[in-house]
């Protein structure tokens, strides 16, 4: 059963390797160390750090969309050559294709974070390199399952791609949509309307997962544990990550196929 | 497989004028635009509050504030032209300090936008605004100030001419807490203003002084202080000379 999950995973995994994966990531990283002295110029303190962190988020956001187009792609090809029917008619079960995809997902990501390691630690000293690293690949993955729920349950990569980053961006500006509803809340005296929103708000929020899961840049200006860091964002994400993976099976599970 | 083309000459002539039409008034708003908009100076628009700048910041909360910081740095700085401290609102720029502050309250970035920058502007009132700001942030964060405020007093006596002003800066220095790490001469720095120095000396004292006691640990504010001791050596050298002759 292992052994299938696995050569499932490495032919999954086949079909995501290029070249032009690792030529596209190159450039990527040469074009963050662009700007970076560009920045560098500029600032009249703290060039370096302003620099390293200003690189480290353009990976951040960057890599991560380009790991979802990726899975969603991947998995959408599956959809249209039909791939799911013939599985389905081998000895293998459907959370055997899950798995294999979430080591895809966890295989990629680790992959688009070696070169951030090696830039970062470039810029900045090795421990902080490391922590980046790390904690981008827990984001990555994060963002990465999210879209093979998307993509599994909407089958369309446009509407898997949106869908994912809708929720990646309401998570990352949930402080600043709490604050625009608490606003509205206190400007319209307190409206059943305004109070019934921020109620739904908030009842959303429990569903999306929070700025803790999501990689500190504020460490690139000191003051900051790195392990306590990367501990919370490793439960927080370990959490999420069951839960969206959970969600898949049961989405996967219901799916009928014409075999 | 390459799908096959019509030549263009078979297309339909309206077609071919539109499209002419359309490439060439491009062409012309492209080139005219930017000579329209040449002089004209862009004044500094009212910041936004702290707190929405920390939401939109998607947990980079002071990167935000050192990216708001390089661009109000930027402003004067427009189509390529470089403009007068002079042209801009100092009021406004006093709230984008106070709002970027506020975004990342421990980096020294906007105050040494104040203390360095924009305190190079020779019109009294605007320099009290300036000062205003180093003054009140001081307060709230005396260990990571000290040398704005520092500097502050030198440009209050120096700059303003009101050495009220500068000893009152000075004072503040002088009854910090021995919790508040700091120099020696910063404490004592009523001295300083006390004594017959003029302006370039009293900067080439500072300056020295804050180089000779480690103060500063950043490389490129160290190499931005010796860049500014050794103009202010070279003009102080220049007015002796002048005052020779």
């Amino acid at each position: 059963m292992f052994t299938q999950t696995i050569s499932l995973f490495r032919y999954l995994m086949l079909g995501i390797l290029s070249r032009r994966l690792l030529v596209l990531v190159l450039v990527l990283a040469a074009l963050t160390m662009l700007v970076g002295s560009f920045f560098n110029e500029l600032a009249i303190i703290n060039g370096k750090a302003i620099v390293v962190a200003l690189v480290a988020d353009f990976l951040r956001y960057s890599l991560g969309i380009f790991a979802l187009l990726l899975i969603t792609t991947s998995v959408a090809e599956d959809y249209e050559f039909k791939q799911f029917e013939r599985l389905l008619t081998m000895p293998l079960s459907r959370w055997q294709y899950i798995a294999a995809q979430v080591l895809v997902i966890a295989s990629l990501c680790l992959l688009l974070v070696l070169p951030v390691l090696l830039v970062i630690s470039l810029y900045s000293d090795w421990q902080v390199g490391l922590y980046w690293a790390s904690a981008l690949w827990l984001e990555i993955f994060l963002l990465g399952l999210l879209g093979l729920l998307a993509i599994l349950s909407l089958e369309k990569i446009p509407l898997a791609v949106c869908f994912s980053l809708a929720v990646y961006l309401l998570a990352k500006l949930s402080g600043l949509i709490a604050q625009m509803l608490a606003e509205s809340v206190r400007l319209s005296d307190g409206s059943l309307t305004s109070r019934f929103v921020d109620f739904i708000f908030g009842a959303i929020l429990y569903l999306v997962p929070g700025l803790e899961t999501f990689a500190e840049n504020d460490v690139f200006f000191g003051n900051v544990n790195l392990i306590e860091a990367i501990s919370v964002q490793f439960s927080s994400t370990a959490i999420y990550a069951l839960f969206l993976i959970a969600v898949c099976l049961v989405d996967f599970y219901r799916k009928e196929f014409n075999l | 497989m390459r799908r096959a083309e019509r030549p263009l000459l078979q297309l339909p002539v309206p077609l071919i004028c539109g499209f002419l039409l359309v490439l060439s008034s491009q062409l012309l708003f492209h080139h005219y635009s930017p000579l329209l908009r040449e002089f004209r100076y862009q004044p500094l628009s009212s910041p936004l509050q702290a707190s929405t700048y920390r939401g939109v910041a998607m947990g980079s909360e002071k990167l935000m504030g050192y990216l708001l910081a390089l661009r109000l740095q930027l402003h004067d700085s427009q189509a390529g032209r470089y403009f007068s401290y002079n042209r801009i609102d100092y009021a406004v720029l006093v709230d984008w300090l106070e709002q970027i502050t506020r975004v990342n309250l421990t980096s020294e970035y906007p105050m040494l936008l104040a203390s360095r920058v924009y305190s190079q502007t020779r019109d009294k009132s605007r320099l009290q605004l300036m000062l205003g700001f180093i003054e009140r942030n001081f307060d709230h964060a005396p260990q990571l100030h000290w040398r704005r405020l520092a500097e502050a007093s030198v440009i209050a006596k120096h700059q303003l001419g009101d050495l009220e002003l500068a000893l009152r800066m000075a004072q503040k220095l002088e009854l910090q807490p021995a919790s508040i790490e700091m120099p020696h001469w910063a404490r004592d720095i009523r001295f300083l203003l006390l004594a017959e120095l003029n302006e370039f000396e009293s900067a080439i004292a500072i300056i020295e002084a804050l180089l000779q006691s480690n103060a500063v640990t950043d490389p490129d504010e160290k190499r931005f202080l010796k860049d500014k001791l050794s103009k202010f050596q070279q003009e102080l050298s220049e007015s002796r000379q002048s005052i020779k002759n």
